[in-house]
């Protein structure tokens, strides 16, 4: 048996984390602060469509989702003061008006015959943008000072993962026809060319900067 | 989409039917019913037409449960953080997946028991609890009023599986009876916290519930004798944070609801 | 040629009308192959609405005698209306076990008031198995195994004896009676082990 008392390394040969990360602390609690309102947008959204949408499995669905979302924001409202921010409401905010805009137009649908417009924005522009946003967050930072972070994005996009396939497969099931298809496209390009004019969902920069390099696109 | 959804608004698929309370109420066969002795009213595998009479109840439970569903999920929508607490909020997001829950258990029970989705009429006055204007108001009709109605039905429905030896109708309602009982502490811890300050708006918000309790009580149809289909639940009500005098209002008021049930349907067999 | 009377011949609480309650008998009565010598006599009790649900069919003085809540003609979409499919069917079991009674197996069977709900949801299972294979009535099996099992038990035994009368064109009341005791030595429940008992009746109440 080794000697116990003998030195070894302070990180094991397989941790591979490196110091420092993308983000300063005022950063990450910027981006959290956007995840938590973004979050909060969605859940109420989908407890809303719950009355509005005469699909039975839509509407189940959908009570299960905003739970997911309402535990989203409940994580990211819980890592703010451990970003130095006491008061929580004050970075649970929007990253600019136009990201605001992009809410109010996904809020937007209310009659029980445009599922389709609420789902499509919900699982064809949010969740993906969401999910680009995250993974930058969870990639770019450092895994040794912001792991808290990391760990809660963890778990957060497992669900949205889960989530996103549920309401993308539940899209298919409720495209039939050609018109159906046209209304998914339209309000597809409707919502995205909001989300591209915020710059994602914590404004530009969300998914980080491409730096151009000389003679790429030759 | 547009705050504050009215009842008539609530989207179903064509398979549901809406009914009336009021198509009820003046149906002349209530007051020929009420002069006949057709044994005790209490929901028991024992009872004529037990079955069917199970059957529909559960339905009315399924129906009850979507809107319970709905009522949560505008709660959240409705309001905003000066209204309703990010916390609270977060209850009701729970409490949605929940009754999102309670939606499907209520369904696969139904195919059970034999009954097809929209077999049997909808009513909607358990959303109607859900529509008030102050969200405090909101957690003492749906929350403390309705579940509280749900746990003593379940509490009904789990008895008749158990007497009946039915293994599926038992579990189910065991555990949709675990989950209204954190529904209605929810709404009594809420209730507190948000009224602390506020007397005459705990009066308003306990005025509520009474209304709704006595409309939940339906002419007799939740009470603690034989007479009542349902019986008040009081063991699971204590644990659910309702208080001795609370449970014997309740009853009171039950009573009450059944005395002015059988004037109601008198009044209009003589009209 | 088979008359067909029925009481109320107005209905004054619900809106069937009897005349057409009538027709349908008529038709059903062809449809299952009812004797053409036997009259049929329905009482339609239309004070119990849905979802109190309950029938009678006895062969008393050379005719059939039906009785039934408004309830199980009932339309549970539009309350105090009729629903044809379901009048179709209440009636078409009714008369099969009338049949049955004449000369069916069942001429020893007691009357329905003296008869336990564990044999009778035995013989509504064999009725009901029957009609399925009749053209023109729609049964809802799910809701009639439930009562069955409501009555008979939730286990494998009752579940099997329900396969054994819905697929079958001949069981006698010998027959029911034998699976009966079947039923009540598998039931562990308190009901299983009481000797058949039969409740209050709907029909008592008037
Ligand atoms: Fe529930
Ligand atoms: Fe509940």
């Amino acid at each position: 048996m080794s000697d116990p008392f003998k030195p070894r390394p302070a990180f094991a040969p397989w941790d591979r984390r490196e110091l420092p990360g993308l983000f300063d602390v005022e950063e990450s609690a910027r981006r959290v602060g956007a995840y938590k309102w973004i979050e909060m947008r969605l859940f109420e959204a989908l407890g809303g469509w719950i009355a509005t949408v005469p699909e039975l499995d839509v509407k189940m669905i959908l009570g299960r989702h905003c739970y997911h979302h309402a535990w989203h924001a409940e994580l990211f409202d819980k890592r703010l003061p451990e970003l130095r921010e006491m008061n929580t409401d004050r970075l649970c905010a929007p990253a600019n008006d136009a990201m605001e805009a992009f809410v109010e137009a996904l809020h937007e649908p209310d009659a029980p015959e445009l599922t389709i417009e609420k789902l499509v924005g919900v699982f064809r522009v949010l969740m993906p943008r969401k999910i680009a946003a995250y993974t930058f967050h969870l990639n770019g930072t450092s895994r040794v000072t912001d792991a808290p972070t990391q760990r809660s994005l963890e778990f957060i996009l497992q669900d949205e993962w889960n989530d996103w396939r549920e309401g993308e497969m539940l899209l298919q099931s409720l495209i039939d026809t050609p018109e159906e298809l046209e209304r998914a496209i339209r309000r597809q390009h409707e919502l995205e060319a909001l989300v591209v004019r915020a710059g994602g969902i914590t404004g530009p920069g969300t998914i980080g900067t491409t730096t151009e390099v000389e003679g790429a696109g030759v | 989409m547009r705050k504050q959804l009215p009842p008539e608004m609530l989207a179903r698929d064509s398979r549901f039917v809406r009914t009336s309370i009021m198509d009820q109420i003046l149906d002349p066969r209530n007051r020929k019913i009420s002069e006949r002795t057709i044994g005790p009213a209490k929901l028991a595998p024992g009872r004529p037409a037990s079955a069917d009479r199970a059957r529909n109840l559960m339905h009315g439970i399924f129906t009850g449960e979507i809107q319970a569903l709905e009522g949560a999920g505008r709660t959240m929508f409705d309001f905003d953080e000066t209204e309703a607490p990010f916390a609270l909020k977060l209850d009701m997001a729970r409490q949605c997946w929940d009754e999102a829950r309670h939606v499907e258990i209520s369904i696969k029970l139904g195919e059970w028991m034999g009954t097809e989705i929209g077999e049997f009429t909808e009513a909607t006055f358990l959303y109607e609890a859900a529509c008030a204007p102050d969200p405090v108001l909101r957690l003492c009709g749906v929350n403390r009023a309705l579940e509280g109605l749900a746990i003593d039905v379940f509490n009904t429905m789990k008895e008749f599986g158990d007497v009946s030896g039915d293994p599926v109708l038992e579990f189910c309602e065991d555990w949709m009876l675990a989950d209204e009982v954190t529904h209605v502490k929810m709404g009594s811890d809420w209730l507190r916290r948000l009224t602390a300050d506020d007397p005459e708006r705990l009066e308003r918000a306990l005025d509520f519930q009474r209304t709704v309790d006595k409309l939940f009580s339906l002419g007799g149809f939740r009470g603690e004798t034989d007479e009542n289909p349902v019986h008040l639940a009081r063991k699971l009500r204590e644990m659910a944070g309702f208080s001795t005098t609370e449970i014997d209002e309740i009853a009171e008021l039950s009573e009450l609801a059944r005395a002015e049930g059988k004037a109601a349907v008198e009044a209009a067999g003589s009209a | 040629m088979t008359i067909v009377s029925i009481v109320p011949e107005q209905f004054t609480l619900v809106e069937f009308d009897a005349e057409r309650v009538k027709a349908i008998a008529a038709e059903v009565a062809k449809s299952v192959a009812f004797p053409s010598d036997v009259d049929i006599h329905i009482e339609v009790d239309e004070v119990l609405p849905a979802p109190l649900n309950s029938s009678q069919a006895d062969y008393l003085e050379g005719r059939a005698d039906l009785w039934f809540t408004g309830g199980a003609f009932e339309d549970t979409h539009k309350g105090r209306n009729i629903d044809e499919v379901l009048t179709r069917c209440g009636l078409g079991a009714s008369l099969l076990r009338v049949k049955d009674r004449i000369s069916g197996g069942f001429e020893d069977a007691p009357n329905d008031s003296e008869i336990s709900e564990r044999q009778r949801a035995l013989w509504d299972a064999y009725a009901d198995g029957r009609l399925t294979r009749i053209e023109g009535f729609v049964i809802r099996e799910p809701r009639r195994r439930y009562v069955y099992r409501l009555e008979c038990g939730f286990n494998d035994v009752a579940d099997a004896a329900y396969d054994q009368l819905w697929a079958s064109d001949a069981t006698t009341w010998a027959d029911l009676l034998e699976i009966e005791a079947r039923l009540i030595e598998a039931d562990p429940t308190e009901r299983g082990a009481k000797p058949s008992v039969r409740r209050i009746s709907l029909r008592q109440t008037q």
